[in-house]
């Protein structure tokens, strides 16, 4: 506990004046010289709660004494009154710039000495109190982070693994399209990545863009419910059939909504954004809500160009698949929707890289 | 012989150094202790052994003192006489050093009294 006031000066008489005037108010310690006040402050320097200071005298100075203050680091937490005759002018910015709080002048009034001193002694009583706390609150928080930091991981790894599964069951059921999944998620990333890199104000952050990815895997998973007669019918689809088809975008978010909750906020919603938009139009032209421009989530605009693209340039029930040059232009020329510009500038820029993936998964389902 | 009354014959201000110490009994207190103060012996040594250094911070430490005591009149000598020896000069201090013990004697003839009363 820091309650004492530490009285340094050679003469013994203002000693007891400064020890009179500070009254009852706290337990005094007092050392003759320089080299004393040094050995006190080494053995007892947490119980000292002040120092009151002479410049002048034998052994050890008053600035001897601040010297070792500061190379003990006592400055900080031990506040500092120098007690002076102050003859030299300059003793007082020294000793002020040493980080003593104040300066008193000989002769000095015992009020004000005390005033001053509680003052002074509770200020750092609150300043010191305030940063135990913040040392021990800031432990106690780098103890936590790393806590997070691991169930962040296991959460992470927890909402991959629902949507891998789900994105599993959609495989199964949509038998066609068995790399369908991983194709859009390999386009996908291949777009958010130009796209992040171009247009800074998409704010896609690798965080985010890895979660695009995995939840690109559900775009479909609407697909689940809708009947083998017209998922599976080969061929083109009558009006009526089209307008039921449309609904797996609807579909999928009734099953997304039931596992809400049970896994991470940004997955759930980056997941649902996919499967009820990724077939909307920049033009508005597109459902299931006819949303416009950028009014359609980032993420089902990226994800609806990597399904477009995947569709054209592979094998489905009803035709076969379109060279992927061809495609390419298709999709440029607006010929298989609408979609922003600046994403088509993204596509434009990436063709290679659609093009190697594309043929980088035709060589593995060959073997 | 009142406290007041010793402070008149000194020449200081009893009411300043009443004021900044707070009591009649704390300034006699320390008054008394002033008789066992041993600056201006040390002053007095030191400057016949020519020691500047240690005289200078026997001057200093009799300069604080009077000021915490409102010697006024022994406050000023000695004063003059610690700048004369912080400069480093023996040259003119043995005078001046004669101006302090003039007020010195007094200052403490009146203690004595007080003492004494």
């Amino acid at each position: 506990m820091r309650e004492k006031i530490l009285i340094v000066d050679d003469i013994e008489l203002n000693r007891e004046i400064l020890a009179v005037a500070l009254g009852d108010e706290y337990p005094v310690m007092e050392a003759g010289d320089g080299e004393q006040a040094i050995r006190i402050l080494k053995e007892h320097f947490h119980e000292v709660a002040a120092v009151l200071l002479d410049l002048i005298m034998p052994k050890a100075d008053g600035y001897e004494v601040l010297k070792y203050m500061h190379e003990a680091g006592l400055m900080a937490h031990i506040p500092v009154l120098v007690i002076s005759a102050a003859s030299r002018t300059d003793d007082e910015r020294i000793c002020l710039e040493m980080g003593v709080s104040d300066f008193i002048h000989k002769p000095f009034d015992s009020m004000t000495v005390r005033s001053r001193v509680k003052n002074i002694v509770e200020l750092f009583m609150y300043k010191n109190r305030l940063e135990d706390r913040v040392r021990i609150q800031t432990e106690n928080l780098k103890r936590q982070n790393e806590l997070l930091i691991q169930q962040a991981e296991k959460i992470k790894a927890s909402n991959e693994k629902i949507i891998d599964v789900l994105g599993t069951v959609v495989e199964y059921r949509n038998l066609e399209s068995g790399e369908h999944i991983k194709r859009v998620k390999g386009f996908t990333g291949i777009l958010a990545n130009k796209a992040a890199q171009k247009y800074p104000e998409y704010n896609l952050t690798p965080e985010r863009i890895n979660i695009i990815v995995a939840a690109s895997a559900l775009h479909d998973v609407g697909k689940i419910s809708i009947k083998d007669s017209i998922l599976l019918k080969p061929g083109r689809l009558s009006a009526d059939e089209f307008e039921y088809m449309k609904s797996h975008t609807v579909r999928g978010c009734d099953i997304l909504d039931q596992i809400d909750g049970a896994w991470d906020g940004e997955y759930a919603r980056v997941s649902y954004v996919i499967c009820r938009h990724h077939h909307e139009r920049y033009d508005g032209k597109g459902y299931p809500d006819g949303l416009s421009g950028e009014d359609i989530p980032i993420e089902a605009q990226l994800v609806s160009i990597a399904d477009v693209y995947d569709a054209l340039v592979s094998d489905r029930v009803y035709k076969e698949a379109i060279d992927k040059n061809k495609a390419y232009h298709m999709i440029l020329m607006g010929e298989c929707g609408v979609f922003s510009p600046k994403l088509m500038e993204c596509f434009r820029e990436t063709k290679e890289e659609f093009e190697n993936l594309a043929v980088k998964f035709e060589a593995a389902q060959k073997e | 012989m009142t406290v007041r009354e010793c402070y008149g014959q000194m020449g200081a201000d009893y009411e300043n150094v009443l004021g900044r110490l707070g009591s009649e009994q704390i300034v006699q207190h320390f008054l008394l202790k002033f008789l066992n103060d041993t600056s201006f012996r040390d002053l007095e040594e030191k400057l016949k052994t020519k020691d500047v250094e240690q005289a200078f911070r026997a001057a200093h430490s009799l300069k604080g003192v009077c000021l915490n005591l409102g010697f006024d009149n022994l406050f000023a000598v000695s004063s003059e006489l610690t700048e004369k020896l912080r400069a480093g000069e023996l040259d003119g201090t043995e005078a001046l050093f004669e101006k302090v013990k003039e007020q010195y004697d007094i200052t403490v003839s009146a203690i004595r009294q007080l003492e004494a009363s």
